[in-house]
């Protein structure tokens, strides 16, 4: 049952995984994901760069639009000699068109070239998204982009059109007088992102042309880049230190753990028994407050255990002896033929049987309390009424023959929490007890004295006394000292075993000793319930 | 004469019913209550046989059991138990009982009993001379009719089944008897016993022998397999 076969090691690598093993591990990555959520973070500042970029870019094109508007006209010439005042400083490419689109000056074909043009195919500061790093951390996303973004226009075909027009959205609006902007992607390996804005430029209140300024994000990106880049880094990092952190917390934890169910397992062997005791080891920590408390509990089952086995075989034991008696007197009365013997015979037979029967019924009885006397119900009960009740009852049945019954309560109400009954079965075996070893005119004193939070109950008699060589064994199940041993008295050896059992059960203690008069006394002492 | 028998029970319904069978076979009954008693009156004198309950208030058939046997090694002793654990049979029968019945157990079997053992007892006093059977290994010689035995002409006090264990022993020496066989010989009437109990009775048998010629060392143990009587070279 638990050898380890192959499937085993299956199981045990899918337990593993599925176990708190899995669960760190889970937990640790997660927390390396709060970096990666950063990429969030910067996608609302790419936002705001990308912003900034078409309000600088809108100024240029409103002061070169100014610039033109200033000189009331608009011709290729004139445009063209701003441009290249104006050139030198402008990072963006400007294009000048009048009211049909048609290019009257750009200045990526006037003045010398500089960073960031339009075109350019592969500008040198972009290092970042070439590398393989960068790929692998930004797959997902291309991949979203692939799927949702526009196909890519090259700039080509927006610029230059057969008629040497520039058309799109922009310039149109441009042309009717509003602002207009468009983003334009590259059909180049990079994706360049080129932003297009046009600013209508206006002579004597009509629209003449329009200036298109337009200019790459790569500088943005490229930065943005770096920074994804070392995000993706630091995320790379955390997550080996994550599967690291969690070999180690597996290590600590679930290693243990899992040793400790082998051992757990061991406790029972194939049939499932018990088998031996399960030893805690020596840690501190919570998985040694586990094997203690395993071992414990195991300690308590197999103790149990032992407890039911004895039992059993003690009153297997017990039956015995009647049973003795029955077959030798079935078989002295199937021998005799004396009517009268046969009739002394059964009658022995009828008496070891009602001595079984009683057995039986006491022997429910004390195993009934072990087991279940927490789920009796219990209700407050004043010790002083049920015992006068007791007594009583003990005077009826027994009208004024054998010793006298006496009760001394010095502190009357005293109430305990228990099921009347039980009480009853309790005082009503030590008293009979008493009864059975008084002298017939003695007196069975019994007193009730209630000591801070418990409540004492002495049942004493006027007897020979318990012989000391037996008083370890006295509340012993099944052990009597009796030396007359008949059906007619009906004593069983339970009953004493049965107040004991009881008298625990409800947290309290009974003693058997002898008092200084020479009789026997038992000491029953209950917890005091406190209204 | 009637032999008699003292029964030891402190159930008084068992007590009584054994007490009156015997006195039906024409037995001679002592009953008493509990091991003190008896032990009081065996010091005085010693019955014929024992029937002795094991668990008894104020001394127990064991301790019982182990007293008699200080007074005398061959009386034969009946043990009537109502636990079957092995142990309590294993310590009666090392403590020198020469049987052992299970509560509840039939009357007739403790009768039947009860006259074998004292059947092997009456042939001890049959009178000298006439047939009588002696076998001889070496110094020991076994009285094959009175159940004696003797070691350089002095008596072993042996009980019925030590008698009739040693006598299987030393029927061949030299060849082996396994525990079975031996129980066979030793309970032939009881197929209860156990090898222990034979390990117990070999020991008893040793330890008399020793007692008498610490030299002894005629029973040997034959590993994994049983005793034999050592073959006399």
């Amino acid at each position: 049952m638990f050898r380890r076969t192959p499937d085993a090691e299956m199981t045990s690598v899918r337990r593993a995984l599925s176990g708190i093993s899995f669960r760190l591990l889970a937990f640790n990555v997660l927390l390396v994901f709060l970096p990666a959520a950063g990429v969030l973070f910067l996608d609302t500042y790419e936002q705001h760069l990308l912003e900034a970029q078409e309000r600088t870019m809108g100024q240029e094109g409103r002061l070169f639009a100014a610039a033109m508007e200033a000189a009331h006209q608009i011709d290729s010439d004139h445009a063209k000699s701003v441009l290249i005042q104006l050139g030198q400083r402008h990072l963006a490419r400007l294009r000048v068109v009048d009211d049909t689109g048609t290019v009257l000056a750009d200045s990526a074909i006037l003045g010398p070239r500089r960073e960031s043009e339009s075109a350019d195919p592969a500008p040198p500061n972009q290092p970042a998204q070439r590398t393989l790093l960068y790929r692998i951390g930004s797959l997902p996303v291309r991949l979203l982009r692939a799927l949702g973004a526009p196909a890519p226009v090259g700039d080509d075909a927006f610029d230059i059109q057969p008629t040497g027009q520039l058309l799109g959205p922009e310039v149109n609006a441009a042309l009717e007088g509003r602002y207009g902007a468009a983003t334009r992607v590259m059909d180049d390996p990079a994706r360049t992102v080129i932003l297009h804005i046009a600013i209508p430029i206006r002579i004597d209140g009509e629209v003449a042309g329009a200036v298109v300024v337009s200019q790459s994000t790569s500088r943005i990106m490229s930065a943005l880049y770096a920074v994804r880049l070392d995000v993706f880094q630091v995320f790379l990092a955390s997550f080996a230190v994550a599967i690291v952190l969690t070999l180690l917390m597996a290590t600590t934890i679930a290693r243990p753990l899992a040793r400790l169910r082998h051992r757990a397992e061991d406790i029972l062997d194939r049939r499932g028994r018990l088998r031996g005791g399960f030893e805690p080891s020596h840690r501190s920590d919570e998985i040694g407050d586990l094997e203690r408390a395993l071992s414990q509990l195991t300690r308590r089952l197999e103790e149990h255990l032992q407890y039911t086995e004895a039992f059993a075989s003690d009153v297997s034991h017990e039956f015995k002896n009647p049973l003795a008696a029955i077959r030798t007197a079935a078989d002295m009365a199937l021998e005799v033929s004396d009517p009268e013997e046969q009739r002394r015979f059964l009658g022995m037979i009828q008496g070891d049987i009602a001595r079984m029967e009683r057995l039986l019924t006491e022997a429910r009885e004390i195993s009934r309390v072990d087991a279940r006397l927490d789920e009796e119900e219990r209700a407050a009960v004043a010790v002083d009424g049920l015992l006068t009740g007791l007594l009583e009852s003990f005077r009826l049945r027994r009208g004024d023959t054998g010793p006298g019954l006496e009760l001394t309560v010095d502190d009357p109400g005293v109430l305990v929490k228990a099921s009347p009954d039980r009480l009853i079965q309790v005082f009503e075996n030590l008293i009979e007890n008493a009864i059975s070893f008084s002298p017939p005119t003695g007196t069975i004193s019994v007193a009730v004295h209630s000591a801070g939070a418990t409540v004492e109950v002495t049942v004493a008699d006027q007897g020979p006394g318990i012989p000391p060589e037996h008083m370890d064994r006295i509340f012993t199940r099944f052990f009597s000292y009796r030396t007359v041993k008949s059906p007619e008295d009906g004593h069983t050896g339970i009953g004493l075993a049965l107040v004991k059992a009881i008298v625990e059960g409800y947290g309290g203690t009974v003693v058997a000793g002898n008092h200084s008069g020479g009789g026997a006394e038992f000491v029953v002492t209950l917890p005091r319930l406190v209204d | 004469m009637a032999d008699t028998v003292a029964v030891v029970e402190d159930e008084q319904n068992i007590r009584e019913n054994i007490g009156f069978a015997l006195k039906r076979e024409g037995y001679h009954v002592e009953v008493y209550a509990d091991g003190r008693a008896a032990w009081e009156a065996f010091q005085r004198s010693l019955p014929a046989l024992l029937v002795l309950d094991i668990i008894m208030p104020r001394m127990d058939g064991l301790e019982l059991c182990r007293r008699v046997r200080g007074i005398s090694e061959t009386i034969p002793i009946i043990f009537l138990s109502s636990r079957d654990e092995e142990f309590d049979r294993v310590l009666g029968l090392e403590l020198g009982a020469d049987d052992y019945l299970c509560k509840p157990f039939s009357m007739r079997e403790l009768i039947a009993r009860i006259k074998v053992l004292l059947r092997r007892i009456a042939l001890d006093r049959l009178p000298d001379g006439g047939d009588v059977q002696v076998h001889r290994v070496g110094l020991l010689a076994l009285d094959l009719q009175r159940y004696t035995a003797r070691w350089d002409d002095r008596l072993v006090p042996l009980t019925v089944t030590e008698f009739m264990i040693l006598r299987a022993l030393a029927r061949r020496p030299g060849y082996v008897k396994t525990r079975q066989q031996l129980m066979e010989e030793g309970y032939p009437h009881d197929t209860f016993v156990s090898d222990r109990t034979i390990d117990s009775h070999i020991k008893r048998l040793r330890k008399k022998f020793v007692a008498i010629d610490d030299t002894f060392d005629d029973i040997e143990t034959v590993y994994g397999l049983g005793y034999r009587y050592r073959e006399q070279g």
